[in-house]
């Protein structure tokens, strides 16, 4: 299920003022569509900026990057917010639900700021919220949920605007590995039935497994980038 | 965009509603702001009008002449005021149109019933025209009366109940001193207390002639109550009366008046400029508190922005706009300032009637007042949610997502 570049970063630098060596160093990374990406390393290897940088949340030093075809290395905060809205979902470790919101609520959030009418929302958000399996949740709020529930509300949220990229960081580091495997499958199976492209930080193999392909950073750089056999070929 | 602004302010309130805790908190400075910027309009106007009324008992159009007799710092040498000073008034005056002589001491006065001392006033029939006084049963003496000498009383409502209970004391009769039976003829309408606390229908009237005949008045009059044609008149008639009392006691040109005088509506219109200048400086307090009001808006903003700045971070992830956020927060600081202001509305109406009620003033705070006072308290508070509001659209979504 490949055909087009959907992410083509090249020779991406990153660096913060108070650190004397660079937290990415030239790195280049291109995702076709429709493929799962493990992005690993230990951490400090720049794993999380780089996702940060990908995912439009913030911009790099050097280099360009451009996201389904469209260069967005330098947009303004409020271009990228725009970006995040109609090309991006994330999923976090810590799930970042909004405390004081129902589950319909936080899956409908995105399509709130993207300025769908409420009932085009709420239908579009029930259908999410009865795939990821809480139909009988929707008026519940986090604080009542399990962490595997947590978890797939925070999917269901991040693909309720139909976005071409999904960046998961850690979406099973607080989860059990049972609860870690169902999210797992979950997003395997989005992926499939709406053609999502998946990149995937993690330090767990277990996890790094279920991807077409693994990249390790260290340092800042990429020291292998490569296919191996996926459990879910 | 068909995101419509009432859904803004909805998500506003739903999040007031959902986080009470905060929303009182920072709806309480704004509504004590708003409640004592209109508690101190209400009690200014309130209690200048008190003043004012206060002066109308005492008759408008009026000026008082009182006489130095028997005042130590005056040395010997004044004159008494007398018929004479009245008919020298009337005569040689282009602006009176009365003149009312008085002279009041302290009686033994009782009656069949009961015995209380208390002030005996000698004067004319005009005095109850004067101050503006009706009856309440019965009549004012007349110039026959005053000729005749006749021992007759007009007396009021505190008078009548000290003597005669629940009876009808018209048609009885007092005894003033030792031996002045009078017959009441007349009772005065209540006038209440004076803010100073003395009460006005602790009166009794009887004819001038009567008092000086049978009490005897070696002071002459205390006082001359001069009305001037029309209210314009008053300085007029200020300035013109005293040469006419220079002449009329007959002093030379380098003694001093030896008489004082003065009139309510020059000392209402001292007091109407001095309860202006408080009140305005009671709203300019009330006003420092309204903006207090809006700085604690702001602090409780700025903490809400705080601690809830990986809630701006993850809705910012998700790709709410600067703009989005920052409307957010304000409309958050729009619902809960005119919440708060109208809670303040509320607490200020109360806080008006309750001591409008107690100092018997008339109603005081309108309707203009308290939408004026929502609506400057809503645009303090919004105000002062636009810094923390600009501070919560700026955060940058990567540090903000990381706050924990």
């Amino acid at each position: 299920m490949s055909g087009f570049s959907i992410v083509d970063a090249r020779g991406i630098c990153k660096e913060f003022p108070n650190m004397t060596s660079p937290v990415l160093d030239d790195v280049s990374i291109d995702v076709q569509s429709g493929e799962i990406v493990a992005l690993m390393g230990p951490s400090g290897s720049g794993k999380s900026t780089l996702m940060n940088i990908l995912g439009c949340l913030d911009g790099p030093t050097r280099g360009s990057y451009s996201l389904g075809g469209r260069d967005v290395s330098t947009l303004t905060p409020r271009e990228r917010a725009w970006v995040r809205l109609h090309y991006i979902g994330f999923v976090f470790q810590s799930f970042h639900l909004i405390a004081d919101h129902t589950v319909l609520e936080n899956v409908t959030l995105p399509l709130y700021y993207a300025g769908l009418d409420r009932d085009e929302r709420e239908a579009r958000a029930l259908e999410l919220i009865e795939r990821v399996g809480l139909g009988d949740r929707l008026g519940h709020r986090p604080a009542q949920l399990s962490g595997g529930e947590k978890q797939r509300v925070a999917i269901a949220r991040a693909v309720s605007g139909k976005p071409r990229l999904l960046l998961a960081d850690e979406p099973t580091g607080a989860l059990d590995t049972k609860t870690g495997n169902e999210v797992m499958e979950l997003l395997l199976e989005l992926h499939d039935s709406r053609a999502l492209t998946l990149i995937i930080v993690t330090h767990d193999p277990e996890v790094a497994e279920f991807c077409h392909r693994q990249i390790f950073l260290r340092d800042g750089k990429i020291i292998s980038d490569g296919s191996q056999h996926a459990a879910h070929a | 965009m068909r995101r419509t602004r009432s859904e803004v302010v909805g998500r506003a309130v739903r999040t007031a509603i959902r986080n009470p805790g905060r929303t009182i908190l920072t709806m309480l400075g704004l509504a004590i702001g708003v409640g004592a910027f209109l508690a101190m309009v209400s009690f200014g106007t309130g209690a200048r009008s008190s003043v004012m009324e206060q002066f109308e008992i005492l008759g408008t159009r009026v000026v008082y002449i009182w006489g130095n007799m028997g005042r130590r710092d005056f040395g010997g040498s004044a004159r008494p005021l007398t018929d004479a000073d009245v008919e020298a008034l009337l005569r040689d005056s282009m602006t009176i149109e009365r003149v009312v002589p008085r002279v009041t001491e302290v009686q033994n006065v009782k009656s069949a019933y009961g015995r209380y001392p208390t002030k005996v006033t000698g004067t004319m029939p005009d005095f109850v025209h004067i101050r503006e006084w009706p009856m309440l049963i019965g009549g004012m003496f007349d110039e026959t009366d005053v000729t005749q000498r006749a021992k007759v009383a007009v007396i009021g409502t505190t008078i009548a109940r000290e003597l005669f209970g629940h009876r009808d004391p018209v048609g009885q009769t007092i005894t003033v001193g030792s031996n002045l039976p009078l017959r009441i003829i007349g009772v005065l309408v209540s006038k209440g207390e004076q803010t100073t606390g003395e009460d006005m229908d602790e009166i009794i009237l009887i004819p001038a002639t009567t008092y000086q005949a049978f009490l005897g008045m070696p002071m002459g009059y205390h006082e001359l109550m001069v009305q001037v044609r029309d209210l314009g008149l008053l300085e007029t008639a200020m300035v013109e009366a005293i040469p006419i009392m220079r002449r009329s006691h007959r002093l030379a040109d380098i003694e001093e008046d030896d008489f004082r005088m003065a009139s309510p509506a020059q000392a209402a219109e001292l007091a109407r400029f001095v309860s202006t200048i408080l009140t305005g400086l009671l709203i300019g307090i009330a006003a420092v508190s309204l903006l207090v009001g809006g700085i604690g808006v702001m602090n409780i903003q700025l903490v809400s922005v705080a601690e809830r700045t990986q809630e701006i971070g993850i809705r910012s992830a998700i790709g709410a706009s600067p703009t989005q956020i920052m409307v957010q927060f304000l409309a958050e600081a729009v619902v809960l300032s005119f919440t708060g202001s109208l809670a303040g509305v509320g607490l200020g109406w109360l806080a008006a009637t309750l001591v409008a009620q107690a100092m018997s003033w008339s109603g005081t705070l309108s309707l203009l007042t308290m939408a004026g006072a929502a609506a400057f308290g809503t645009s303090v508070g919004v105000a002062f949610g636009y810094l923390p509001a600009k501070r919560a659209a700026q955060l940058e979504p990567i540090d903000a997502l990381r706050h924990e």
